[in-house]
Formats: structure tokens, C-alpha cells, sequence
């Protein structure tokens, strides 16, 4: 579904390389995970790969289209919902799923069943601009489902929004993914990730530092993690300690020998953990 | 396409209908012209009143009536009282060989000339299909005052336009929606030609509206529709550039209606300059569509001048678009 090869793009603002030179494919029906820090350039992908950014280097195909080449309809098959989002103030809720609805060539949803899905509902007739703005996102979610697209990309779809709605987000990710859907997600909300993702990719500084499967990174890097907390003087500190890593584990005798320890149990590592490890930087 | 076109008409329309500042610009021009048809009245009234006698030749009352007026009296005592009443009138009357005309004084020069060239064209015994050309560039049958509010008007009206462009490609700058309409099927173009409809519509409709309201019925409405579509281009790039320059409404308002600076030197160009000097004006837009408008309003208007005039216009507005056409193209993505 979509084929990236040494995709690279630098601002003309900007002296560095936003995105430097990656590739990786998605195929139909898959579940696809960005997963970087502020700034590794995930937008910027996104945005390659919708069209909104000029390609600069690299083969990028996109449903079957080259997106060397400009065809507008593409977008039919096309769905995409934004990290800022963005609708019509003056119009109500669903003014605008009508307008945009009309926009397109193939059969659409309807705007009112759609506003019901994301929780808005009772909301239609009122204007979007003023809605909050975890509304106005929900909105722009909803839009990118109008026309039942093959291909959907997802900004932080749960970005803003609190756990309960950020749920309902996720089932509906995981209604289109039973239907075929393929997705290409970007997300710093790594719960998110492990539940709907097939794959993730890990990008920091425009680099793509791995791409695999929730589960094989967990028989990878999980298992042998430790959590300790001890005493240090006043102050209670915890470490997460790798049971594989000579370092790591020299570091456990030494705070098994020269403090009080409060806790210690081993876990199965959580993707952020598996992050930090792989990239040696947090998500945010 | 085009009906992807009307569908992004239709939504600037909803939208405009709930902003003050679009509404103001929608209705301002109607309000003033209806300020001007109230301010100027009986201006309309183009006919020209002439009093004659009962005893003149049958032959010469009736050619006089194909282009005025005509009133009849007994006695030249009766004619000259009702010339001297407050009303624009003159009177012809015969005068061994030939006719007198007789005026109040205070008559404009106009009816003067009128009466003179009417009776003259009669002793030349012109008939109506030779002699129209000439008696209406000489008659000016229209209130030049009038004409000329309403033809800056008309300008005001175009630039307005341009103006509720930049107001809606602002609002879609402020709502970054820009972006959401890119990953639809309508192309970049087609987008383009969508923003510029309720502009054009809104000037096109204005100023018929701002004519008719106004009272000139006669002109060619072809002629106007022609040299207002063409005008207008100018005034949608300026409305594209200005709304992707600005960061809110005030900002691009007050953009747009920097072009009132060009738009009413031309204009005063066009009335205070000697024909010796009107040459300094040719490089403006504005001063061709205020020569035309000016032209078609007077009803002097032929079609090769107002070809000419438009040409010019059109060209001016392609330079100035092809120009831009990457800027606003980059704007909008
Ligand atoms: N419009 C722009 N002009 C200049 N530089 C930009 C622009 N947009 C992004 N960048 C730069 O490109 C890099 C990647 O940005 P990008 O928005 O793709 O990051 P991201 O992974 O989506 O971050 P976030 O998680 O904060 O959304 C950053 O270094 C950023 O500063
Ligand atoms: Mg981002």
C-alpha cells in the first residue's frame, strides 16, 4: 500500500535534514505505528506521503500512485486526519462533514452518524468554533473517516483527549482495521501503539532506528527488565535495570549491597521502555 | 470539477453570511447607490422639453417629437411663459426664413445645444436612422454627475470584491483548513476558481444592482457585464495575495483597500487631466474600466473602444496573475 525508498526532505527554513533517508514498505491491511519524539519528523512523513509536502528525494508510492506525479484522485481512496486540527469555524459540526463530504467522488458517510461516533452527538447544529479543542479534534477524526478510505493516516488521533475518548478512538481504529483498513499511525501514546499496531517504526532525528512488531520487541527487549527502588538516605529511588547488560547488572549488586531495597520485581518492558532503550531518549 | 467549484461557492457563501465584515461588503454598494439615486434626483429624466406653436408647420412639430418633448401654444407670449417657468425648457419657434430658439438663461448649455442641433438636423430634413449617432454623442441624454458617482462606485464595488476574497482565504489561513481540502479529490486549481466565484458573483451582482438602482436602464448591459468580469480579475489576484499575506481580516481589509490609492488616482486622471496628459494614465488597469464604464454609462460606448479598454484591463490583470500564480499557488498549499 505504500512504498517508501530513501525518502529525504530538509525546510527550506532550516538547514537540517527533517527526514533523512528512510524506507519501509506497508502493506495492504496493516496497522502501521510511527513512533518518535517531538520533532524526529513524523508530521513531515505524513505529510510526504499525503501530498501535502513536495516529494524533494526518494520513491515514494502511495495506493498505487506515484507521488512523484500529481493525480487529486487519489484522494479518494484517501483519508487523513491532522495533528492540528482544522475545520471551519463558522460552520457547525455538521456543515462541515457536509461540505467536505461533497468534496469527493465516492460514496461517503453520513456526517450525522459519523459525529455520533466520536461522541459528539447533540453537538451537530452547533458551530466548531465553539467547540474546545479536544471537540474540534474528534471533528477532524471523524472527517478523515468520510470517505471510507482504503488508506487512512492518523496524527495523534488521541492527542488531547482523556482516556475514556482517547478509548473510544482507539476501538474505532480498531472497527477499520477489522474492515481492511490499512493505517498509517503516528502516536507518542505507546499503549496505543501495542494495542493496534502490526508494526512500529521507532524515528528520532529523521532517522528510522528500527521497524518490527510489537510482540518480537517484547521477546527482544522485555522479560529481563528489573524494578528496583531503594534508600538512599532521605530519598526513595527506583531504576530499571536490564538483567543482559554487564553494566546493569554490576549496577544491581552494587545498590543490592549498598542500600536498603524497598522493591523489586521483573516486567515485561512497555514499548516507551523499549524505546528508550533502542533510541536512548524518551518519547517526549 | 465545476461542481466541485460551486460546492466551495456555496460554503464561502454560508460562511460570509455569518461574518459582519462580509456582510458590510456585500450591501455597502447597494446602500450607496441608493444614496445616489436619492441625492441626484430627476436625473433620469433625460427628455428634453420643447415648446412650439400650434400654427408651425404639422412636418416640423412631428420630427421635433421623434426626439423631445413637445408642448404646444398659441401665441409666442404663451410659449415664452411657460420657457421661463423653472423646468428645463426650450422653445422653438419660427422666424421669418428660418426659427428662433428661445431660452429661460438659465437652461444648461445642454438643452441649449439639443434645441439647436434638433431643429438643424430638420432643415436638413436628416432622418432618425442617419442622425441617431450624432444626436446622442451631441445630445449627452445622460446627467454626467450621476454617471460619474456611479462609475466610481463600480470601482469601489471591484475592489470590494477583491477585498471578500482575502476575507475568506484568511478565514481558511485562521482555520488551516487549506490543508484538509488538498487531500480531496478537487485540484489546486479548481480550488482556485471555487474561492474566486462569491467574489466575482458579489461584484457582478452589485453592480447591475448599483446601475439599475441608479437608474441607467439604457446602457448596454452586455458592455457592462464584459468590462465588470474583466475588471474583476484584477481585483481577485489582488484579493488572493492579500489574504495570503495577511494574518486576520482587519490586516487584509486594510490591505485591499490600499488599492484605492491607484483606483481613485486613475480616476482623477481621467476627469482633471488635459488630453494631453491622460497618456500618464495608460499604464493603470483602473483607468481603462473608469474610461469604459464612463463611456458605456454616457451611452457613447461602441464596441471596438470597449474592446480596446478591456483588452487592457485583461492584459494588466494576467501580467500581474502569472506573476503572482506561483505565490498564491504556494499559499494555498
Ligand atoms: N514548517 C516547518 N518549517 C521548518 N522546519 C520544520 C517545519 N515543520 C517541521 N520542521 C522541523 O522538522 C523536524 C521534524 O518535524 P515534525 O513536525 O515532522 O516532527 P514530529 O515528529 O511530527 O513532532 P511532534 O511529535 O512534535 O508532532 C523538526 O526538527 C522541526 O523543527
Ligand atoms: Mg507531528
Amino acid at each position: 500500500m505504500i512504498s517508501v525508498k530513501n525518502l529525504s526532505h530538509i525546510y527550506s527554513n532550516n538547514d537540517k535534514l527533517a527526514i533523512n533517508d528512510i524506507s519501509f514498505e506497508i502493506t495492504k491491511g496493516e496497522t502501521f505505528g510511527f513512533l518518535g519524539p517531538s520533532g524526529a519528523g513524523k508530521s513531515t512523513t505524513q505529510g510526504i506521503l499525503t501530498g501535502l509536502l513536495k516529494l524533494q528525494k526518494g520513491d515514494v508510492q502511495v495506493a498505487g500512485y506515484d507521488m512523484n506525479k500529481v493525480d487529486n484522485k487519489r484522494f479518494n481512496k484517501i483519508g487523513v486526519s491532522f495533528e492540528q486540527s482544522n475545520v471551519y469555524s463558522k460552520l457547525t459540526a455538521k456543515e462541515n462533514l457536509e461540505f467536505y463530504s461533497k468534496l469527493f467522488d465516492v460514496p461517503t458517510r453520513d456526517p450525522e452518524e459519523l459525529i455520533k461516533l466520536v461522541g459528539l452527538e447533540g453537538k451537530e447544529n452547533d458551530r466548531a468554533g465553539s467547540f474546545s479543542k479536544g471537540m474540534k479534534h474528534r471533528l477532524t477524526f471523524a472527517r478523515s473517516m468520510i470517505n471510507n478510505p482504503e488508506l487512512w493516516f492518523l496524527d495523534e488521533p488521541t492527542t488531547g483527549l482523556d482516556p475514556t475518548i482517547a478509548a473510544t478512538i482507539k476501538n474505532i481504529i480498531n472497527e477499520q482495521k477489522a474492515k481492511g483498513v490499512t493505517t498509517f499511525l503516528t502516536t507518542h501514546n505507546m499503549y496505543i501503539a501495542d494495542e493496534l499496531c502490526d508494526r512500529v517504526a521507532f524515528i528520532i532525528d529523521g532517522h528510522i532506528k528500527l521497524i518490527d512488531t510489537p510482540k518480537n520487541l517484547k521477546m527482544q527487549y522485555g522479560k529481563k527488565l528489573v524494578d528496583i527502588e531503594y534508600v538512599d538516605g532521605n530519598e526513595v529511588k527506583k531504576e530499571t535495570l536490564k538483567l543482559i547488560d554487564d553494566k546493569d547488572k554490576k549496577r544491581m549488586y552494587e545498590i543490592i549491597n549498598n542500600y536498603t531495597i524497598q522493591t523489586m520485581h521483573s516486567k515485561e518492558a512497555t514499548l516507551e521502555e523499549i524505546f528508550i532503550q533502542v533510541t536512548g531518549r524518551g518519547l517526549i | 470539477m465545476i461542481k466541485k467549484m460551486f460546492i466551495i461557492f456555496g460554503r464561502d457563501f454560508l460562511s460570509s453570511r455569518r461574518d459582519a465584515l462580509a456582510i458590510y461588503i456585500i450591501v455597502v454598494p447597494l446602500i450607496l447607490a441608493v444614496v445616489i439615486a436619492l441625492f441626484a434626483p430627476g436625473l433620469n429624466d433625460t427628455t428634453v422639453n420643447i415648446a412650439m406653436l400650434e400654427s408651425d408647420n404639422a412636418l416640423h412639430i412631428e420630427y421635433i417629437e421623434q426626439y423631445a418633448k413637445v408642448e404646444v401654444f398659441k401665441n409666442i407670449e404663451e410659449v415664452e411663459r411657460r420657457v421661463n417657468k423653472r423646468d428645463e425648457m426650450a422653445g422653438i419657434i419660427p422666424l421669418g426664413d428660418g426659427y428662433e430658439i428661445i431660452l429661460q438663461g438659465n437652461e444648461a448649455e445642454l438643452i441649449e445645444m439639443y434645441a439647436v442641433m434638433l431643429n438643424s438636423f430638420y432643415d436638413l430634413r436628416l432622418t432618425k436612422e442617419e442622425t441617431t449617432a450624432t444626436m446622442i454623442s451631441f445630445g449627452r441624454t445622460v446627467p454626467p454627475l450621476k454617471a460619474k458617482l456611479t462609475n466610481m462606485l463600480i470601482s469601489m464595488t471591484i475592489m470590494l470584491s477583491g477585498m471578500l476574497i482575502a476575507i475568506s482565504i484568511v478565514e481558511e489561513k485562521n482555520d488551516d483548513t487549506i490543508n484538509a481540502v488538498n487531500v480531496t479529490p478537487i485540484s489546486q486549481m479548481g480550488f482556485i476558481i471555487g474561492k474566486s466565484l462569491l467574489g466575482s458573483s458579489v461584484a457582478m451582482i452589485s453592480i447591475i444592482g448599483a446601475i439599475f438602482i441608479t437608474g441607467f436602464y439604457n446602457v448596454n448591459w452586455v458592455m457592462i457585464v464584459v468590462i465588470g468580469f474583466c475588471s474583476m480579475i484584477l481585483s481577485l489576484v489582488i484579493g488572493f495575495l492579500q489574504g495570503i499575506n495577511s494574518e486576520d481580516f482587519m490586516e487584509a481589509a486594510a490591505g485591499v483597500k490600499m488599492l484605492m490609492l491607484p483606483i481613485a488616482g486613475s480616476i482623477a486622471g481621467y476627469e482633471l487631466l488635459s488630453d494631453k496628459w491622460q497618456w500618464t494614465m495608460y499604464w493603470s488597469p483602473f483607468y481603462w474600466a473608469y474610461k469604459a464604464n464612463d463611456l458605456i454609462l454616457a451611452q457613447t460606448a461602441d464596441w471596438p473602444t470597449i474592446l480596446l479598454c478591456t483588452g487592457l484591463v485583461v492584459l494588466s490583470s494576467a501580467i500581474v496573475f502569472i506573476l503572482f500564480l506561483p505565490r498564491i499557488r504556494k499559499g494555498l498549499s
